[in-house]
């Protein structure tokens, strides 16, 4: 029994001088990403992409004279941890900015906490438009709303690729899908087009035959395949729809960018096309890109994994910037100079935040697969965005 | 397409996929029938065996030669399980074992994690298993044929098996009644560890063909299809071979034909239906369809 | 009990120093060690509830984080405030578009539902037993977690539910908990709660006795979801937002290990459980991230903690399968008087 009361106090001795906190002359931001868990397919790469980029800027001298540290807890996909960890980079560790997240549920239990604490909270990879309200003023995206690149898609569809009906498939368990399927549908009637019919799937789901029968059954058939998913799932789809003998063009949002579509989908990627924030190619693409897949390349040994790995490089830069803007690392002076960010170029494109604005007004990338190869097919502004 | 064909069709996807969750149930219940315990981590067996098949994939070696290693290291990986997790523990309550296949799986998915990182890779699959064979209207994919093919051949060798050999006989008498198998003079420690040899096995078949349908691996890759297994081996009815193969067909038929004949708003409740088809035959019937009416196995 | 009256001078001691500690926590721990103490009594609920439906009754329930989701989404729904509503749940049935709850009614009704869903299943479900009565919870979690998915006009389907009232604090939370743990301590102890453990212990006996075992462990499920219930409205107005995600296997599995841990049958144990474990995976969850003794350096490994937690409860269930205490009570008393195992 005494046993026991020793060993827990024992522990708790350890834990209270864990809770030491650090000090140092160096310019900290957390870094939230869930690197185990559900969610850790999607964040690693993030996370590696923010690493490349403060490693970078700390070669080249850092930021108003100081080392950049990005000091990172793992989320483990779970709200009650990100919390903690959240608290902990507020009091203990002081950062002056946070980061990170791809999903809004974790960047829910992260924001409010920074913006408690007057500090900026700027998510990577989450893309609903309708995030940002829920943490005014602290809470900034470094990517386009779904509600954009929906409305690019929709279209593009409409007048490059001509297509008057379309086949929906959703997945039915994440967020970022519902949104991106909703918003393509909303846009695409708008202009004209049908959509004959509408299915879902739920994420991790690994068979689609049923939904494939499905589809083929549809007389006549649909110009053409709208297919919301997540990176993981894209390359198993695709690869099972070509399989079942359907050719037509299929669409999707930048959940598709990832180079897992065309290892797994292999011939069968060919006619798909995709919106996101830039050609990720390291012969195509532009110079930053190049430079980033180079630098990614050599410092993890694979190219980027998906879209979120550019996603986490830009918005160490974005903070950076900010910094270098305001010549202060005082929160309130970077947030004030990240909502007055301008024409910021990046691997994701360019970032500029209209005045008020958390979302950044970044243009759209559609890239097109056509002989194994990808290309830029068009980098579009959609002329009418639905409303969040 | 005609509606015929339309149902054959989903017929065919339906034995497709229901080979599958077969041959995982078939490991389960051979273990839940000597031990009363549920091995979550069963599906990470599954995982084991793809990422070794991967690696040695990536390395050069010929496919035949590397699945081979894949389904030994999910054998091998099966049986350092029950020795050093499941074995040690043996006699503890049931919930405590449960736990501990929650601890081992948490465990694997982690060290995977660490190992080889969260991110899908692409799993190159050769022709032979990747091209579509069509007849008329109809599709299945070369696969398909092959998940079929390879059930029929083990189950015909796991049922030559438990008639026919001293372990295989041995294995059953445990199943009735481990107590007393024990007090026959049965070396239970060899029927267990037999048990999950051959689950794992088959679970490192499995393994294979999934990476193939799928197209990729990961390290939570076993989790849902062991769900699914799981529930395979409930229809069917806990602890026997022929009921877990039916109960991974039924559960295939299920699956496909609810996501294919369901109005598009109600087909996204179909895991709902499925569990809910569950309890109802545990209620009812619950030692599985094939099972006798005999009200519970205590 | 023999010693009633200085048994309660213990307990309240034990509680005026709880809350003492508690109150000495708020005032300079800071918010990081308050989000670790709300979330301990938040988990000391769920176990001790999950305790009463587990540990007593002997039926292992896999799916009582499926009552902790509809307590979370009721009470959620009934408090968000109107403007929320209209935008982020324009389908909802029209009673509940009109109403914003008070924090306590909302939670209290949140319970009750998730008790109202546990009479129905249970009716039929407590005939089960041993592990069927797990599968069955189990496949119960999987149907909570598709409603909840599908269900969009009430929940925002697979969408983040954000806007939750902040109202959980460590207040409210330690005396929820501390008001659980009195109830559960007196069932243990009464004469229904020996029943349902003679009942756990042998059935047939028990049935030979009189007892009705079916009831008296369907009112046992259903008292316990309604905690579960109660401890999910806490958990979602401390976290604020949330999805159908947020309760499913990695949950369950989180607070069935902290019950085990403890003891099936003990509260004492569920206490000591909450915290050992609590407080060894936020030991970990620091020191995962890398760290440094004298020249040594230990770089960050993601999932470590994870992992090791996992080899060390596999190594606690060798060595103490029935948890750290059993189903026996810790004994303060005992433990002033003179050095002695109290584990069963």
């Amino acid at each position: 029994m005494k046993k026991t009361v020793l060993f827990l106090s024992a522990i708790l001795v350890i834990f209270l001088i864990s809770c030491g906190s650090s000090g140092g002359k160096t310019i900290k931001l957390g870094m939230l990403y869930n690197m185990t868990g559900s969610q850790a397919s999607l964040d690693g790469p993030s996370a590696n992409g923010a690493k490349l980029a403060a490693k970078e800027i700390n070669a080249a001298g850092g930021v108003l004279g100081k080392q950049l540290e990005l000091v990172s807890y793992d989320g483990k996909s779970d709200a009650e941890t990100i919390g903690k960890a959240a608290a902990q980079l507020v009091e203990k560790d002081k950062v002056v900015a946070m980061f990170g997240f791809s999903d809004s549920d974790m960047v829910m239990a992260a924001a409010p906490i920074a913006a408690k604490a007057k500090i900026v909270f700027i998510t990577s990879g989450a893309t609903s438009p309708k995030l940002p309200s829920q943490v005014p003023d602290y809470l900034f995206l470094s990517c386009f709303g779904d509600n954009v690149q929906a409305a690019a898609a929709a279209e593009y569809s409409w007048n490059t690729l001509q297509a008057k009906s379309a086949y929906l498939l959703i997945d039915k368990g994440m967020e970022y899908t519902l949104l991106l399927g909703k918003y393509f549908k909303e846009r695409f009637t708008e202009l004209g087009g049908s959509v004959v019919l509408e299915d879902t799937y739920q994420t991790g789901d690994k068979d689609f035959s049923a939904q494939i029968t499905k589809l083929k059954a549809l007389k006549p058939a649909p110009d053409m395949l709208f297919i919301s998913s997540g990176p993981d799932d894209i390359g198993t789809i695709v690869k099972q729809v070509r399989d079942a003998g359907i050719t037509g063009p299929i669409f999707g949002g930048d959940g598709y960018d990832t180079p897992l579509l065309m290892q797994i989908a292999g011939k069968g990627a060919n006619n798909v096309y995709y919106t996101t924030h830039s050609l990720m190619d390291k012969t195509a693409g532009s110079p930053e890109v190049q430079k980033f897949i180079a630098a990614y390349e050599a410092e993890y040994k694979t190219p980027p994994e998906n879209a979120f790995a550019g996603l986490g490089y830009d918005t160490v830069y974005l903070l950076v910037d900010a910094m270098k803007r305001a010549n202060s690392a005082d929160p309130k002076k970077i947030r004030e100079a990240l909502q007055t960010t301008k024409d910021l170029p990046g691997v994701t494109g360019s970032i500029t935040f209209a005045p008020g604005s958390p979302i950044p007004q970044k243009g759209v990338a559609i890239i097109e697969i056509q002989d194994d190869a990808m290309k830029l097919a068009a980098q579009v502004v959609p002329e009418k965005v639905p409303a969040p | 397409m005609s509606a015929g064909e339309y149902l054959l069709q989903q017929i065919l996807n339906a034995v497709s996929i229901g080979s599958l969750y077969a041959l995982m149930a078939i490991g389960l219940s051979m273990v839940f029938g000597i031990l009363r315990l549920i091995n979550f981590a069963h599906g990470d067996l599954i995982m084991v065996g793809s990422y070794t098949t991967l690696l040695l994939l990536l390395g050069g070696t010929p496919f035949v030669w590397a699945s081979l290693a894949g389904i030994a290291a999910s054998t091998v990986a099966g049986l350092l399980m029950e020795r050093f997790a499941y074995r040690p523990i043996r006699g503890a309550p049931d919930v405590a074992m449960l736990l501990t296949s929650f601890a081992v799986t948490i465990f694997l998915e982690n060290l995977a994690i660490i190992l080889f990182k969260a991110t899908s890779r692409a799993f190159p699959v050769p022709a032979l298993l990747n091209t579509v064979v069509s007849f008329g209207n109809l599709q299945i994919a070369s696969l398909n044929i092959i998940s079929i093919l390879f059930t029929i051949i083990l189950l015909f060798l796991l049922t030559l098996f438990v008639t026919n050999t001293e372990t295989g006989i041995s294995m059953r008498a445990a199943s009735q009644d481990l107590v007393a198998a024990r007090l026959m003079g049965i070396n239970v420690n060899r029927v267990i560890a037999a048990a999950f040899a051959i689950g794992s096995f088959m679970a490192g078949v499995v393994g294979i063909l999934w990476s193939a349908k799928v197209g990729k691996v990961d390290p939570l890759m076993g989790f849902s299809p062991v769900l699914k297994a799981f529930v395979a081996s409930v229809i069917g009815g806990l602890g026997s071979i022929p009921s877990a193969v039916l109960g991974g067909y039924i559960l295939g038929a299920l699956e496909i034909l609810l996501q294919g004949l369901l109005p598009a708003n109600i087909a996204p409740f179909r895991d709902a239906l499925v569990f809910l088809i569950l309890i109802l035959l545990l209620l009812f019937r619950p030692n599985g369809i094939l099972g006798s009416a005999e009200k519970e196995k205590i | 009990m023999k010693q009633d009256r200085s048994t309660t001078i213990v307990s309240l001691a034990g509680i005026g120093l709880a809350f003492l500690a508690l109150w000495l926590l708020h005032a300079f721990g800071g918010y990081y060690i308050e989000r670790i103490v709300i979330g301990v009594g938040i988990n000391l609920i769920l176990v001790i509830s999950l305790n009463l439906a587990n540990g007593f009754t002997g039926l292992f329930s896999l799916g009582h984080i499926g009552f902790m989701a509809i307590g979370a989404y009721a009470s959620a729904i009934l408090t968000l405030p109107l403007s929320l509503k209209s935008t982020n749940l324009p389908d909802l049935p029209s009673f509940l578009a009109r109403t914003q709850m008070a924090f306590l009614p909302a939670v209290l009704i949140g319970g009750l539902i998730a008790m109202l869903v546990a009479f129905l299943i249970g009716l039929s479900l407590m005939r089960l037993t041993g592990p069927y009565i797990s599968v069955a919870t189990m496949g119960f979690l999987v149907i909570v977690q598709v409603v909840l998915t599908n269900w969009d006009s009430m929940t925002r389907g697979a969408r983040t539910f954000a806007g939750v009232p902040e109202y959980t604090n460590v207040w409210n939370v330690w005396i929820w908990a501390m008001l659980v743990l009195y109830i559960v301590w007196r069932i243990k102890f009464s004469s229904f709660g020996r029943k349902m453990m003679a009942a756990r212990d042998n059935e047939i006996a028990a049935r030979s006795l009189g007892i009705n075992v079916v009831a008296s462990r369907l009112l046992a499920f259903c008292l316990s979801a309604f905690f579960t219930g109660v401890a999910g409205a806490l958990w979602a107005h401390f976290i604020t937002a949330f999805s159908p995600k947020s309760f499913y296997f990695s949950q369950t599995f989180s607070v069935v290990t902290m019950l085990v841990v403890g003891g099936l049958g003990s509260l004492s144990g569920s206490v000591v459980g909450v915290m050992l474990i609590t407080l060894l995976s936020e030991i970990l969850r620091n020191a995962e991230r890398g760290f440094a003794i004298g020249p040594l350096v230990i770089p960050e490994v993601y999932g470590a903690s994870q992992v090791i937690m996992a080899i060390l409860f596999v190594l606690f269930i060798v060595f103490r399968p029935r948890g750290l205490l059993g189903d026996a009570e810790l004994d303060v008393r005992k433990f002033f008087k003179r050095e002695k195992e109290v584990a069963g």
